[in-house]
């Protein structure tokens, strides 16, 4: 193995998401700091040792409204729970890294970096080195872009204005394609999509914790499952 | 840095970090059954298909599928992209140039 090659790798596939971080990671930082009265050590703080763009956005909208501690941390646990799934299904492809190694990375794991490695490991085998440039360097990208934001707090930037906002979505569309090997992944892929707005149209709720793509998977991976080779 | 807040961060690092770490760290040991690996084989594309009808469909919180959603009209000739090239630079760079387009015209 490579070492250089890999965490060099690593680096290369987190830079998308990097991009996309920073609009979102900027937003953050302008609200934490703008309208929940964070200082800028705290809303980095928060970015250091949270990494939940979600769950970032509920504290900052809850403690404006003066909610209780318990309260943005209840909505944290539901807003965080997804990530028991992906987790459990990276278990498989992390046999190739030590396991004190592939935990303590994890700690970079989110939907981004989780669809960047699920990509990845479809073609290559997991390195400990891979999963170190694209977690750290995917943090280190939320980290500065939300200090950046909470420093620049009171003059709010349009972000969209250049596009940004779109590179979350577009890294999704791609990644999906990717895993996408089988005829029945597209089939899961598609009735889950459906299910999951299906959920959210039904109980709007849901959109806020993103349960309903955890339920939506759920179904749909179980349909999978069931489906004709 | 006030104390609550440390405090709360420390709360929510808790809640954020155990679902992440948690499976990693203790079901590794295991071997899957197939039946359960084929299951986890699907997740990938559930999610990701979840994730991309959300980020596209779902602005201000409600379900948008009409063209007046601008992110409808960038996500066409983006997914046409990555379907065609399946290269994640070519189809980011389509996407933020779609949308810096639609923005500035419409």
């Amino acid at each position: 193995m490579d070492k250089r090659k890999e965490l060099l790798t690593g680096i290369k596939d987190a830079v998308p998401i990097v991009l996309g971080y920073f609009p979102l990671g900027f937003a953050f930082g302008v609200l934490a700091n703008s309208d929940a009265g964070m200082s800028v050590g705290e809303a980095t703080l928060m970015s250091v040792m949270c990494f939940t763009g979600a769950g970032q956005y509920i504290a900052v909208g809850l403690l404006k409204e003066g909610a209780a501690a318990i309260t943005i941390i209840l909505a944290n646990l539901l807003v965080n729970l997804r990530y028991f799934l992906f987790a459990t299904s990276l278990v498989p492809f992390l046999k190739t890294v030590p396991t004190r190694i592939a935990t303590l990375l994890s700690y970079g794991l989110t939907d981004e970096t989780y669809a960047v490695s699920v990509a990845h490991y479809a073609r290559f085998p997991a390195t400990s080195y891979y999963l170190a440039g694209l977690n750290l360097t995917s943090h280190v990208g939320w980290i500065a872009s939300s200090a950046l934001g909470a420093c620049m707090g009171q003059l709010v930037a349009d972000t969209g204005r250049y596009g940004l906002d779109f590179a979350l979505p577009a890294m999704y569309a791609v990644l999906l394609v990717m895993v996408v090997k089988r005829k029945q992944d597209a089939v899961v892929a598609a009735v889950t999509a459906a299910v999951c707005l299906l959920i959210a149209y039904l109980v709007p709720a849901t959109m806020n914790n993103l349960s309903n793509v955890i339920v939506a998977t759920l179904l749909g991976a179980t349909l999978g499952v069931t489906l004709k080779k | 840095m006030r104390k609550e807040i440390v405090l709360l961060i420390i709360g929510m690092s808790i809640v954020s970090l155990l679902p992440r770490m948690f499976p990693i760290g203790t079901l590794s040991r295991f071997e899957f059954p197939e039946r359960v690996k084929e299951w986890l084989s699907y997740i990938p594309a559930a999610v990701l298909g979840s994730l991309l009808a959300m980020s596209v469909l779902v602005r201000n919180k409600t379900i948008d599928f009409s063209l007046q959603n601008h992110y409808v009209l960038a996500f066409i000739p983006t997914f046409a992209v990555a379907v065609f090239t399946r290269n994640l630079f070519y189809t980011l760079a389509t996407g933020i140039g779609c949308m810096a387009v639609i923005n500035h015209l419409l």
